[in-house]
């Protein structure tokens, strides 16, 4: 026997035209993910890549798929990343740790931003 | 073991939105008794003072024209018919009216929250529901919204959350509690999210920051359902938004969030159902958990029973109601839940509270107990919570039902 034999039941097909609206406000659901992935984005994403959207201009589900598509994306470039750089690191030799002291006064900045953003429960 | 059990090799489980099971599923006790649905006489009373009957007049979209408040405070109300909080007070689930009542413009706008399917308007779940087996009992793990609950079929635990915020768990924490996904792999096992695409993306964004590797999209379930490859443990969530694909056809949300079509939801459940259906040796070896997240403020008549605390407790500011700090001692409200196998014979019901010589009572921290005892012996860590949660793979028996008594859908596979 093979699923040609399967009791087959009918699913209801509805009209794509009544069920279709991308102009939709959006729920709170969809609310909590942008601000989930607009958290994350600044968490992980480096400044330079980040997309620079005020999530609050995103109203429809449309607008919030675009962004959201965006930064999952991204996400999934820099994910990786940004997991190798929370974990901590071994105690630097002395010459490591002068060419570290040069990067960091260069990132000083953005670090401090990051650090700022990472003090979530 | 049962020939079921240890032929077992996949569970998969799919999790929708916001939907309880009285209002998808409790038309079905009319026809199947033990069925622990709506006997039709169920009422709440709204703000007027009138008594709102349940009817079977639920509609696929448009009727709930505002979202459902299903945060903690609106779901307190809802359980508690708004009695304010005290040490002694008893739930009764007259508050859903009420508190539907407070969200919209006019008194009779607040009666929807009352309305249910009959069976027929949505074939898909309620044909799974009757052809394999249904839990009575199956209850959402906090009274609150989507995101705490969600964590719990991942963790076991919301952390200590009520609400919709984004926890970012700790790499301490994460040590102590890891997910199922990161359990199983420290096992040797393999595990996949799948979101449905990059425009919808997926709820656990905590999880995608830290790991990648666990993620897929929903075209990669198809294809791995098709070539034999799905990982042991599979999670699947639906399409949370309308939007284009890339090709420019028009994608509908098929998460039955409100208001959101409930059919592209139902011909979803469908369509997951029949990738593993159609291929034969997938078809024997999975068990597939169809489930909601929580109930969406929509009326159940079931009172959500105590529970094992989990060792979190949510203060006065974090639940919103005055004087109650929440020791996640007591369930959410009940939802819809279906399991799939061969290997469970036609028309199981799960007992619930309505039979307690033979209840048996879940939540979404039963999703890792089963997966974490199936695959790990149940010997890693897991919170207290999971290890006292029900699991539910013994309702997989001996007998394989044969391919002509197991249904298919194949409209749904061309959706």
């Amino acid at each position: 026997m093979a699923i040609k034999d399967a009791p087959v039941v009918d699913i209801i097909e509805f009209d794509l035209k009544d069920a279709y609206n991308p102009d939709r406000p959006i729920s709170s659901l969809i609310r909590t993910q942008l601000l989930h992935l607009h958290h994350a984005e600044n968490l992980v994403v480096p400044q330079n890549k980040q997309t620079n959207v005020n999530i609050n201009t995103l109203h429809t589900e449309r607008q919030a798929g675009e962004y959201i598509e965006r930064v999952t994306a991204l996400l999934h470039k820099y994910g990786k990343k940004a997991a190798k750089k929370a974990r901590p690191k071994k105690q630097p030799t002395k010459t490591a740790a002068k060419k570290a002291a040069s990067k960091s006064k260069k990132k000083s900045a953005q670090k401090k931003r990051t650090s700022r953003k990472a003090g979530g429960k | 073991m049962s020939q079921g059990l240890d032929k077992l090799e996949h569970i998969v489980v799919l999790m929708m939105e916001n939907r309880s099971f009285d209002h998808m599923l409790g038309g079905l006790s009319k026809k199947f008794p033990k069925i622990n649905g709506l006997a039709g006489n169920e009422t709440n009373p709204d703000s007027a003072g009138n008594l709102v009957k349940v009817s079977p007049d639920a509609d696929w979209r448009g009727q709930l024209s505002h979202d459902p408040d299903h945060h903690f405070p609106g779901v307190d109300v809802q359980i508690y018919g708004g009695a304010p909080f005290s040490p002694g007070r008893a739930a009764n689930m007259q508050g859903f009216v009420q508190s539907y009542g407070t969200q919209g413009p006019n008194v009779q706008d607040s009666h929807a929250i009352m309305k249910y399917f009959s069976p027929e308007k949505i074939p898909v779940l309620t044909t799974l529901a009757t052809e394999y087996a249904v839990f009575n009992g199956w209850f959402s793990s906090i009274p609150g919204p989507t995101i705490c609950n969600r964590a719990f079929a991942h963790y076991g635990t919301s952390f200590g959350n009520v609400d919709m915020n984004m926890f970012l768990v700790s790499d301490a924490d994460r040590a102590k509690i890891p997910t199922i996904y990161e359990r199983l792999a420290a096992g040797g096992h393999s595990a996949k999210l799948y979101y449905y695409d990059l425009p919808s993306s997926t709820m656990e964004i905590v999880n995608l920051i830290k790991d990648q590797s666990f993620f897929g999209v929903f075209s990669d379930f198809v294809a791995d359902c098709k070539s034999g490859n799905l990982p042991q443990y599979s999670f699947v969530e639906p399409n949370y938004s309308d939007h284009p694909a890339p090709d420019g056809t028009q994608l509908p949300a098929t998460d039955q969030h409100p208001d959101h079509h409930v059919l592209a939801g139902d011909n979803f459940i469908g369509k997951v159902y029949d990738c593993i259906r159609i291929n034969p040796k997938l078809w024997q070896s999975t068990a597939l958990l169809i489930v909601y997240d929580e109930h969406g403020g929509l009326y159940d008549h079931v009172v959500p029973p105590s529970c094992t605390p989990d060792g979190f407790h949510a203060p006065e500011a974090a639940t919103g109601v005055p004087n109650l700090t929440f020791d996640f001692d007591r369930l959410g409200i009940r939802v819809p839940a279906v399991l799939v196998s061969p290997y469970i014979p036609r028309g199981t019901v799960v007992a619930g509270t309505e039979d307690p010589a033979n209840e048996r009572i879940f939540e979404h921290a039963s999703i890792p107990a089963t997966v974490s005892r199936h695959f790990l012996d149940g010997n890693d860590m897991g919170t207290p919570r999971e290890q006292q949660a029900e699991t539910f793979l013994d309702l997989l028996g001996d007998r394989l039902r044969p391919d002509n008594d197991c249904v298919f859908f194949p409209k749904a596979m061309k959706g």
